[in-house]
């Protein structure tokens, strides 16, 4: 295909070079024409098979494997983000109304705030230790203790949508497992709510309305225990000494020195604690929530639990903090019936626990649920459902694998299995099957050592 | 300069010369990738892969972050592929366990020794373990987990009404029964290591509960060991492979269903075991497609073929769906809704609605991915909503998250009763000892 081939249609003269035209005949013109199309053509044809070799021309290929993924991964996506947004617009702050009524001018504080708002979690109920105990005698089928020990209701949940970042639905999910093991080895009954029954209260102080809702519908239930989703139990065996707790109400984690002396707003956890079901939980329920409500009351009052509380980063009121300033502010009132339990981990803080389970392995057992074996490891910070954590998202699912495995461990020694390793989904025979099953199973110890 | 080295002529031809090799050149080129992009090259990829790898690097995946997240293991694959158990040859018989065949004795010994466990909670009603599970890793399909979530919460709610223990498994006890016959081993191991529990119920992780006050009629399978969805005609005389379904079932604790476990687990080791068994249960099954051998395929054969030593104690439930094909029954709940009430469990408000089919967790399921998380929303509202009743509030439709109130709060919350007494009902109260 040399220059020879391709046509020099040139009627200009400009160059002085005689014109192809009077040089070339006819015939051989049309000729060289019809070679320019032939080579076109199959230019044409060569470009086109190369096409459909590498992107493939719709139709032309046919489905094959790959295109149907990327098609079904489109859809998923899409799907995904139909079903995150919410058609219904956000709730609107209760005091907006009132906020543009008066000049904007006006400086509310959050005294008048909560007067404005006046927000209550329900008709004020002041004999529920009567009415319980009276629903209980007419009711010996739904008694309050069962085989002796009181009856708890573990209540945990998460929101209703998928989460942004999908792994983030899996360690719920594996953090679910986890909780239906601990309980059915305890006889503890589970809710897992998905619902946010109160418009106002959501986010952290969405467990306000839930457990007051909980306890006043089931009066067989002596305990209930709050726990949060993002915490793992990884002690089996461990089982809570209610006895200790017979004169008080509240039991949660903490620590009484960070509380009195200091104020810190970490003095106590409201990631795992229990409630007695009795008035006097109504009455903290009801003295705890008007820091609660979304908008202007919930900012007003983060101001003033930051300025109370020591280490408090400025942010809205939440109910951990709050708490905290309501039992330190009100001590006379409260504090006789708060335990403030720290001999075993009712709440352990993850970061200084997961790098330590293989030498606990080693070292301890099952059955002491404090820092030799600890009982739940809270992973504060880390998110996973969100997109935004404090700590790197790596180093919170790894440890997050790990603590869930550990506490699996101590499961799947009942069937005679355990994880390959900490890290590890797959798991391996630790003890060989037998004819003889229960014989095994009459010596076998949850609180034993475990060997990996 | 050149022309004066080697000379005109020799110039021209060496000059056309270079012109013949960049046309063979050029057209060598363009062979080479034209023969990559149909037939591809191997190793060195297609342009389609090429293709792909290009857009999911410019364009973030919510798949990606899953990948990247998935690989908690430091260890290099090679340990992966050392684990796989050599595929089972024909002739080699596969055991679940050593041979237990006192079982009977054995569990009626231990309960004997521990009253504070027994395996009756009241006179009629036994204790059930609802058995269930997923994959210990994420799901492919980016919102496949979080429809796992939703699917052992509403179990979670069903079982804490009815006094029901649920086992959630995420292990694979078994390598060689991977998949579908991943249950034969589990249920084995936990019918041997809980002898307290009278019966265990299997139920897929595809399945929900939309009946939250049909308690099951434990007396009518007081004579049976294994209770199934389906229908006696369509297994004994039409040996249809889904003339019964393994999604859903209760088995029994006891030595008969040990023997049937070990009988029907022959057909399901990976490998040239369960295909040739496919090809057999293809053959005499009808309207059994062209794949392995599945469990439910392999139950229905067992039936057929040893129906003299099984069938006495199987029975085959259709007055309400244990198991209910979601196919027929997810546009139908508004209508239901109106017309019915819950605790009925069969075609008016069925009991389960099973979605076979859907495979939310995987990337690729039988039916439009849409309709399934859509309708699995739906079906999850059906039954949560008779949940919430129960403290007063319901969802805003079928197809919303949000909740509204239609209950108000009172100051006497005890005397108030909901509407489907599924706070205290009947089928939960425990056995009031005289003391």
């Amino acid at each position: 295909m040399g220059h020879e081939g391709v046509g020099f249609k040139s009627g200009s003269t400009r160059s002085g070079l005689p014109t192809t035209r009077s040089r070339v005949p006819r015939g051989r013109q049309i000729q060289k024409t019809f070679n320019n199309v032939k080579i076109t053509v199959l230019c044409g044809f060569v470009t086109l098979l190369v096409l459909r070799g590498t992107i493939g021309v719709g139709n032309l290929t046919g489905s094959t494997l790959e295109s149907e993924d990327q098609r079904v991964v489109e859809d998923i996506d899409r799907i995904l983000r139909e079903i995150r947004t919410d058609s219904e617009p956000e709730p609107q702050d209760p005091l907006s109304s009132l906020y543009f009524a008066n000049s904007t001018a006006h400086n509310w504080t959050y005294a008048e705030a909560v007067e404005a708002v006046n927000y209550s979690l329900g008709p004020k109920i002041s004999d529920w230790d009567q009415q319980r105990q009276v629903w209980l005698s007419q009711n010996p089928n739904f008694p309050n203790r069962l085989l002796g020990k009181h009856r708890i209701l573990l209540v945990t949940g998460s929101p209703p949508n998928p989460c942004d970042n999908a792994i983030g639905d899996h360690y719920l999910l594996k953090s679910t497992k986890n909780k239906i093991d601990y309980c059915r080895l305890h006889g503890i009954e589970i809710v897992y709510n998905m619902a946010h029954l109160d418009k106002e209260l959501a986010g952290y102080w969405a467990k306000l309305p839930l457990i007051r809702k909980l306890m006043l519908s089931h009066p067989e239930i002596e305990w209930i225990w709050w726990m949060d989703s993002d915490a793992f139990f990884t002690d089996m065996a461990f089982e809570l000494p209610l006895e200790k707790y017979k004169n008080h109400n509240l039991i949660i984690h903490g620590y009484p020195d960070l509380l009195f002396e200091q104020h810190s707003w970490i003095a106590l956890n409201t990631g795992s604690f229990l409630f007695r079901n009795c008035q006097w939980s109504l009455d903290l329920l009801d003295a705890w929530a008007p820091m609660g409500p979304k908008g202007i009351v919930r900012e007003l009052a983060g101001k003033i639990l930051t300025a109370n509380l020591k280490g408090r980063p400025a942010f809205e009121a939440d109910d951990q903090s709050a708490l905290i300033y309501l039992l330190t502010s009100q001590q006379d009132k409260w504090m006789s019936k708060v335990y403030v339990e720290n001999s075993y981990y009712l709440h352990g803080f993850w970061a200084g626990l997961v790098d330590k389970y293989e030498e606990m392995i080693e070292q301890n057992h099952p059955g002491l649920g404090d820092e030799r074996w600890p009982f739940v490891t809270h992973f504060v910070g880390c998110k996973p459902c969100g997109s935004y954590g404090d700590y790197p998202v790596e180093r919170c699912l790894s440890s997050m694998e790990r603590a869930f495995n550990f506490g699996d461990n101590q499961v799947l020694r009942l069937y005679g299995f355990a994880h390959k390793g900490l890290v590890s989904p797959k798991i391996k025979r630790v003890r060989d099957q037998t004819s003889d099953p229960l014989q095994v199973k009459e010596k076998l110890d949850m609180a034993a050592r475990i060997t990996m | 300069m050149l022309e004066r080295c080697i000379g005109e002529r020799r110039l021209r031809q060496i000059q056309r010369g270079v012109q013949n090799m960049k046309l063979t050149f050029l057209c060598l080129l363009l062979t080479l990738l034209v023969l990559r992009g149909t037939i591809g090259a191997g190793k060195y990829g297609t342009p389609q892969q090429d293709f792909i790898e290009l857009r999911q690097r410019f364009i973030s995946h919510p798949h990606r972050a899953l990948a990247e997240q998935n690989q908690p293991e430091p260890k290099p694959k090679k340990s992966d592929k050392d684990d796989e158990p050599p595929l089972r040859s024909l002739n080699d018989p596969y055991s679940l366990g050593p041979k237990i065949s006192d079982w009977d004795s054995q569990r009626a010994d231990w309960i004997h020794r521990h009253p504070e466990r027994p395996n009756f909670l009241t006179k009629t009603k036994p204790r059930v373990l609802l058995v269930t599970g997923s994959s210990p890793k994420p799901c492919e399909n980016p919102v496949g987990d979080h429809y796992l979530l939703k699917s052992i919460k509403n179990k979670i709610d069903y079982c804490r009404v009815h006094n029901i223990e649920i086992f959630y498994n995420m292990a694979l006890l078994d390598a060689e029964m991977a998949g579908f016959w991943a249950k034969l081993p589990l249920i084995r191991a936990l019918l041997l290591a809980h002898p307290e529990v009278e019966f265990l119920w299997w139920m897929d992780s595809d399945a929900m509960f939309t009946d939250m006050a049909f308690e099951l009629p434990w007396e009518r399978y007081a004579p049976y060991n294994l209770v199934m969805h389906g229908w006696d005609e369509m297994v004994y005389k039409d040996k249809n492979w889904i003339g019964l379904n393994t999604g859903s079932f209760l088995l029994r604790n006891c030595q008969w269903s040990l023997d049937l476990l070990d009988a029907w687990a022959p057909m399901g080791p990976k490998g040239p075991v369960r295909t040739e068994a496919g090809k057999i249960l293809t053959k005499t099954l009808k309207d059994r497609p062209v794949f392995e051998a599945d469990d439910q395929s392999a139950m229905v054969y067992l039936l057929v073929t040893q129906k003299e030593k099984w069938a006495n104690k199987v029975y085959l439930e259709s007055a309400y769906y244990l198991h209910g094909y979601w196919g027929i029954l997810v546009d139908r709940y508004e209508e239901m809704i109106e017309n019915y009430h819950p605790g009925l469990g069969d075609h008016r408000w069925p009991l389960v609605t099973h979605f076979v089919g859907c495979k939310p967790c995987g990337k690729f399921g039988d039916y439009p991915v849409e309709r399934c998380l859509k309708q699995m929303d739906r079906a999850f509202n059906f039954g949560d909503n008779q949940i919430l009743q129960m403290y007063g509030f319901t969802h805003k439709s079928l197809a919303s998250r949000r909740v509204r109130r239609v209950r108000n709060e009172t100051s006497n919350p005890l005397e108030v009763k909901d509407e489907l007494g599924l706070l205290h009902p009947d089928f939960k109260a425990v056995q009031h000892h005289a003391s």
